[in-house]
C-alpha cells in the first residue's frame, strides 16, 4: 500500500504538473477521508461540550434562583415537602466529612508514595503495592461504603452512623488516588537534588522531608485537591454510613450527619417542587465546591509544579 | 553551611530514625493491601449465608425475590454489563476523537482549554448527572425513544434492540449518562498513550507525504493499540462501578432483554436502593451482589493494567 | 540547621501522633453516637410526613429535645431498632415471629399513631375519574392487563372512554411496608387473580418502573404518561396526583379520604398489643386500602433521660399530635384506640 504516488511526468497537454507534490498526489478519496477524520476529531469535542454546557447551565439557572443568604445559613426544613429553611447542615456535613477524609488519607497516601518512590523503587513489595494501588482506584465507591458499613457501622465494631464512618469510606476511596499522583510527582523530582542532599551528609529521611517532598509539593497538593473534589461529590459510600439529620452537626465523631450529595439523592426522588428546588440549589453549591477544587488543582500544578519531560 | 569535605559521622540514633521512617512509610503503603484484603474478606464472609443458600445459581439465576429466599443476581449483572456496553459504544469514539484533537490538532492554548473542559466534565458529581437526567432528560428521552422504536425498531435486525415499548428510564438512558461520565477518564488515558509515540515515527510518515489520517493509521495506531484497549477497559471498569446516576435513571425493574429502551436494573443500583433497609439473608445477598461487582471490576482493572503495562514497556524500549 | 531539623522531626511526629489520637478518641466515643436528648428514629416512609410535622411541633413544645426521623422504609426501621442503632422505629408491618429474637432490647411495644389510605394513583391524559375493583387491580399490577382500555378496567368504568395507552406499573424499589399492605390486600381481596404473593418486596412484572420511597413512586407517576402505582395519601396529595376509587368488600367504590380511612380502622379488630389490620374491612364507607402504621419502641428503656424524652414524644404524638394529623393528610386514631394507646404508655419502663 503506497501512501504517496510519485508526481506525474509532464505531458504535452499539461507541461507544468502541480506545483506542490502533495497537491498533485492527493487523490480526492484520500483528501475526503482525511477531512472526515479531522471533522470527527472536532465534532467529538463539540459533542462532549454539549452535556457539560447544558448541565452546568441548567444547574446554574435553576439553582441560582434558590440560593440566597438564608439558604446557606439556615437548617434544613424538618418536613421535606415544604419550602423554606436552608442547606447549612448539608454544606457543613460535606465540608467536615470530606475534610476529615482528606486528613486521614492524604498524609498516609503521601507517606506510601514516599515509600514507593524513595525506598521501595523496584522491589517486589513496592511493585505489588503500586499495582494494587492502581487496582484500588477502580474499586466502585459503593463497595467502599458496603465495606465500612459492615465492619464499622452496622456490624463488626458497631459504631452506628456518624460522619467519621463516612470519612473512612471516602478516605479509602481517596487513598489510592493520592498515592498514585504523589508518586508521579516524586518521580519527577530529579535525582540530582537528592544526590546533593546525600553528599551533604543528610540521612535518607531528611532528604525526603527537606528536599524531595518540598520539590514535589505543588504536584502533590494538586493531586490531593483532585482527590478531595472526587470525594466531595460521592454519594453511595455516605448512604450506608452517615445516617441523616436536619440540623447542623459539625462533629463527625458523634451523631448522624448529612451531606450535599446525599441530600440531592433524596430530593431528586421526590415529586415536591420545594424539595426539587432545594436539590438544584444543593447541586449548584456542590458543583461550585468541586469546580473550585479542580481549578485550584490545575492552577497549582501548572504554575508551580515541575514540568513533565 | 559546612563544606562537602566535612561529612559528619552518622550518629547511631540517625540510623535508627532512618529505619523507623522507612518502616512507617512501608506500613502506609501496606495499608493498601490491608484494606483491599479486608474488603475482600469481610464482604465475602458477610455474604456467605446467601452464597451458601443459593450456591452457584447466585450468578446464573435471574430469580431475585429476597422475600422468599431467591437470590439470583443474573438480571442485575446483565443490567450492569449492558448499560456499561452502551456507555463504551458511545464514549470510545468520542474520547478517541477528543484525545486525537488534543494531541494532533490543537494549539497550545486550545489544548489547555480542552483539558480544562474535560476536567470539569470529570468533576461534575455523579448525583448531579443523575438528578439532571431524571428531572430533565427522561421525559423527552421517552418521546425520542418512541420515535426511534417506530422507525429503527421496525427494521428486521434492529427491532431486537430498539423495539418498543420505550421508557425514559431505561438501559439506554443509563448508558448515555454513563458515556458522558466516562469520557474524561478514557480521554485522558488515551491522550497519555498517544503521547508515547515518538515524534520521529510520525515524522517518517509525514515525510512520505501522508495525510494526517494516514500518518495516524500507519505510525500511531499500530503502536498504541494495547494502550488504547487498556484505557477503554479502565473506562469500562469505571462504568460498571457507577452507582448513583444509574440508580436514578435505569428504571429499577430487573429484566434480561435485548431491547435497550426498556427498564432494567444494575448491581450497584439495587444495592443502593435496598441495602439500608435489608436484614438477615437478604442483606447478605446484597453484600454478595457487592462481592460479585467487586470481583468483576477487579478482574477488568487488572486485565487493563496488564495490557497497558505491556505497551508501556514496549514504548520504554522504543524510546 | 540541626535545630530546625529536629523541629521538623518533632512537627512530623506530632502530626502522626495527633492523627492517632484523633482515631483513638473516635474509637473511644460512645457507640450510638448521639447525645442523651437526641432521639433517633428510622423506618416507614408512609408515616414520615406525619412524623416530621409532629417532630416540628414537638420541638416548639420541648426545645431541649431533638428528634430525627430518617425514613428509609419499615424494614430499615426494624433492622435499626434490632441493633439499637435508633431509639424508635416506624413500621407499617408487624415483626415476624422468627425475627423477634433479634431484638436486642427485649420486648417491643406497638404504638399506633395514625392511619391513611394507600392511594392507587395514576396519570392518564383525559382520565379524571377511575374506578377499580380488586380483580382489575390484580390484573393491572401483575401485568395481565397491558393497555388502559383492557376489558377488566372497562367493566369497572361503564361509559368511560378509555385510551389505548400502555399501562406503566410503578412500584417500590426498596423493601416497603406499603408494598406489604398493598399486596396483602390483593391476596385477600383478589383471590386467584393475584399470583405474585405479598411481602415487603415481590417480583413485579418486567417493564415496570420503581421509585425510592413513596415519594419516589409519586415522582415517577407524575412524570410518566400511562403510569399507575400505589402511593401513600399524604405524598399523593402533595404531588397533585389523581387517585382511583376502589371497590370495598361491601361493594361500594370508595374514594381514598381521611373519613373513609377512619371508617376502615373503626371496623377493624384491635388485638391486645394494639396491632390490627384495616385492609379490606367490612364497613360500608370503608376504604379497603387503608394502612395502619405504628411507632415501635423497646418496653424496657435503659437510659433515663432518653427514656423520658421518648415517653414525652409518644405522649405528644398520641394526644396533641393527633390534631396535626388532618392537615398533614393522615387520619387520626379513633377515640377508643387512642385511649388504649395512651394506656399502653405506662408499660414503658424508665430507669429511676
Amino acid at each position: 500500500m503506497s501512501i504517496a504516488s510519485p508526481p506525474a511526468p509532464p505531458t504535452a497537454s499539461d507541461p507544468n504538473p502541480a506545483s506542490s507534490i502533495l497537491e498533485r498526489a492527493l487523490s480526492p478519496r484520500r483528501r475526503v477521508v482525511n477531512n472526515l477524520a479531522t471533522a470527527w476529531m472536532m465534532a467529538s469535542l463539540l459533542v462532549a461540550l454539549v452535556p457539560l454546557a447544558v448541565i452546568v447551565a441548567y444547574v446554574i439557572s435553576k439553582g441560582a434562583g434558590v440560593i440566597n443568604g438564608d439558604f446557606l445559613i439556615k437548617d434544613l426544613p424538618i418536613i421535606t415537602q415544604f419550602a423554606g429553611g436552608g442547606i447549612k447542615p448539608a454544606i457543613v456535613g460535606t465540608v467536615v466529612i470530606t475534610g476529615l477524609a482528606a486528613l486521614l488519607s492524604i498524609p498516609l497516601g503521601v507517606l506510601a508514595a514516599v515509600y514507593l518512590n524513595e525506598y521501595g523503587r523496584d522491589k517486589p513489595v513496592a511493585n505489588v503495592i503500586r499495582f494494587m494501588a492502581g487496582v484500588m482506584t477502580g474499586v466502585p465507591s459503593i463497595v467502599m461504603g458496603l465495606f465500612v458499613a459492615t465492619i464499622w457501622v452496622s456490624s463488626g465494631l458497631h459504631r452506628g452512623y456518624s460522619g467519621l464512618a463516612g470519612s473512612l469510606a471516602l478516605g479509602a476511596l481517596m487513598l489510592p488516588i493520592v498515592i498514585r499522583s504523589s508518586e508521579e510527582m516524586l518521580k519527577l523530582v530529579p535525582d540530582d537534588l537528592r544526590d546533593a542532599s546525600d553528599a551533604l551528609g543528610a540521612r535518607r529521611w531528611r532528604t525526603v522531608l527537606s528536599v524531595a517532598l518540598p520539590a514535589a509539593l505543588p504536584g502533590i497538593v494538586s493531586g490531593a485537591m483532585l482527590a478531595v473534589a472526587r470525594a466531595a461529590g460521592e454519594t453511595a459510600p455516605l448512604l450506608f454510613t452517615i445516617g441523616i439529620t436536619r440540623s447542623t452537626n459539625a462533629n463527625p465523631f458523634r451523631g448522624t450527619n448529612t451531606a450535599l450529595s446525599q441530600e440531592i439523592w433524596f430530593n431528586a426522588q421526590t415529586p415536591f417542587a420545594a424539595a426539587k428546588d432545594r436539590a438544584w440549589g444543593e447541586a449548584l453549591t456542590l458543583i461550585v465546591i468541586v469546580f473550585v477544587c479542580t481549578v485550584i488543582a490545575r492552577l497549582v500544578s501548572s504554575r508551580f509544579a515541575m514540568a513533565r519531560r | 553551611m559546612t563544606g562537602v569535605a566535612a561529612t559528619k559521622r552518622p550518629k547511631a540514633g540517625d540510623i535508627w530514625s532512618d529505619r523507623a521512617f522507612r518502616a512507617v512509610a512501608l506500613v502506609a503503603g501496606l495499608l493498601v493491601l490491608i484494606i483491599l484484603g479486608l474488603i475482600a474478606y469481610t464482604t465475602t464472609s458477610k455474604a456467605w449465608p446467601a452464597f451458601r443458600e443459593q450456591g452457584f445459581s447466585f450468578v446464573t439465576s435471574d430469580r431475585w425475590n429476597p422475600n422468599v429466599g431467591q437470590f439470583g443476581a443474573l438480571a442485575f449483572i446483565f443490567g450492569t454489563l449492558v448499560s456499561s456496553a452502551i456507555a463504551i459504544a458511545f464514549a470510545v469514539p468520542l474520547s478517541l476523537g477528543i484525545a486525537l484533537f488534543i494531541t494532533e490538532l490543537a494549539s497550545k492554548r486550545l489544548r489547555m482549554f480542552v483539558t480544562y473542559v474535560i476536567d470539569l466534565l470529570a468533576a461534575i458529581p455523579s448525583v448531579v448527572y443523575g438528578f439532571w437526567a431524571l428531572a430533565v432528560f427522561t421525559t423527552p428521552a421517552k418521546t425520542l425513544y418512541t420515535h426511534l422504536a417506530d422507525t429503527l425498531g421496525k427494521l428486521p435486525l434492529l427491532s431486537r434492540l430498539f423495539g418498543g415499548p420505550a421508557s425514559g428510564a431505561s438501559f439506554m438512558t443509563a448508558g448515555v449518562i454513563l458515556a458522558v461520565m466516562i469520557i474524561p477518564i478514557i480521554t485522558s488515558l488515551a491522550r497519555e498513550v498517544l503521547l508515547t509515540v515518538a515524534q520521529d515515527d510520525k515524522n517518517a510518515a509525514w515525510a512520505m507525504g501522508a495525510t494526517r489520517w494516514e500518518m495516524l493509521r500507519v505510525a500511531v495506531f499500530p503502536r498504541v493499540r494495547s494502550g488504547l484497549v487498556g484505557a477503554v477497559m479502565l473506562g469500562l471498569g469505571r462504568a460498571m462501578g457507577e452507582t448513583i446516576a444509574v440508580a436514578l435513571v435505569i428504571g429499577n425493574s430487573p429484566q434480561i432483554t435485548s431491547h435497550l429502551f426498556r427498564t432494567g436494573d444494575s448491581m450497584a443500583s439495587v444495592i443502593a436502593h435496598n441495602f439500608p433497609e435489608a436484614t438477615g439473608v437478604p442483606r447478605a445477598a446484597l453484600i454478595g451482589m457487592g462481592v460479585v461487582l467487586f470481583a468483576i471490576t477487579i478482574v477488568v482493572n487488572i486485565t487493563a493494567r496488564f495490557i497497558t503495562r505491556r505497551t508501556a514497556r514496549a514504548m520504554g524500549a522504543a524510546r | 540547621m540541626t535545630a530546625s531539623l529536629s523541629n521538623r522531626r518533632a512537627r512530623r511526629a506530632a502530626a502522626i501522633f495527633f492523627l492517632l489520637a484523633l482515631l483513638a478518641a473516635a474509637c473511644g466515643s460512645s457507640s450510638s453516637g448521639s447525645s442523651d436528648n437526641t432521639l433517633n428514629g428510622s423506618g416507614s416512609t408512609f408515616q414520615k410526613t406525619f412524623d416530621e410535622v409532629a417532630i416540628a411541633a414537638f420541638k416548639q413544645k420541648s426545645p431541649g429535645v431533638t428528634v430525627n426521623y430518617a425514613g428509609g422504609g419499615s424494614g430499615k426501621g426494624k433492622t435499626d431498632l434490632q441493633s439499637k442503632t435508633v431509639d424508635f422505629a416506624g413500621t407499617d408491618s408487624l415483626i415476624k415471629d422468627e425475627e423477634k429474637a433479634g431484638y436486642q432490647g427485649g420486648a417491643v411495644l406497638y404504638f399506633p399513631t395514625v392511619s391513611a389510605p394507600i392511594t392507587v394513583s395514576y396519570k392518564v391524559a383525559g382520565l379524571d375519574k377511575l374506578q377499580l375493583s380488586a380483580e382489575s387491580l390484580a390484573k393491572i399490577f401483575s401485568g395481565d392487563a397491558k393497555k388502559w382500555n383492557d376489558a377488566a378496567i372497562a367493566d369497572d368504568n361503564p361509559g368511560v372512554n378509555l385510551p389505548s395507552t400502555d399501562i406503566v406499573i410503578v412500584h417500590r424499589a426498596d423493601a416497603s411496608g406499603t408494598t406489604s399492605n398493598f399486596t396483602k390486600y390483593l391476596v385477600s381481596a383478589a383471590g386467584s387473580a393475584w399470583t405474585l404473593g405479598s411481602g415487603d418486596t415481590v417480583t413485579w412484572p418486567a417493564d415496570s418502573q420503581a421509585g425510592q420511597g413513596n415519594a419516589g413512586v409519586a415522582q415517577i407517576i407524575g412524570q410518566t404518561d400511562g403510569a399507575i402505582g400505589y402511593v401513600d395519601f399524604s405524598d399523593a396529595v402533595a404531588a397533585n396526583l389523581t387517585f382511583a376509587s376502589i371497590k370495598n368488600s361491601a361493594g361500594n367504590y370508595t374514594e381514598p379520604t381521611l373519613e373513609s380511612a377512619q371508617a376502615a380502622v373503626e371496623s377493624a379488630t384491635i388485638a391486645d398489643d394494639l396491632t390490627y389490620s384495616p385492609l379490606n374491612t367490612s364497613g360500608a364507607g370503608a376504604y379497603p386500602l387503608t394502612a395502619p402504621t405504628w411507632i415501635i419502641v423497646y418496653a424496657k428503656q435503659t437510659n433515663k433521660v432518653k427514656g423520658q424524652a421518648l415517653k414525652d414524644f409518644l405522649t405528644f404524638v398520641l394526644n396533641d399530635g393527633q390534631a396535626l394529623a388532618k392537615d398533614a393528610d393522615y387520619a387520626k386514631l379513633p377515640d377508643s384506640l387512642k385511649e388504649k394507646a395512651n394506656a399502653q404508655l405506662s408499660k414503658l419502663e424508665i430507669p429511676a
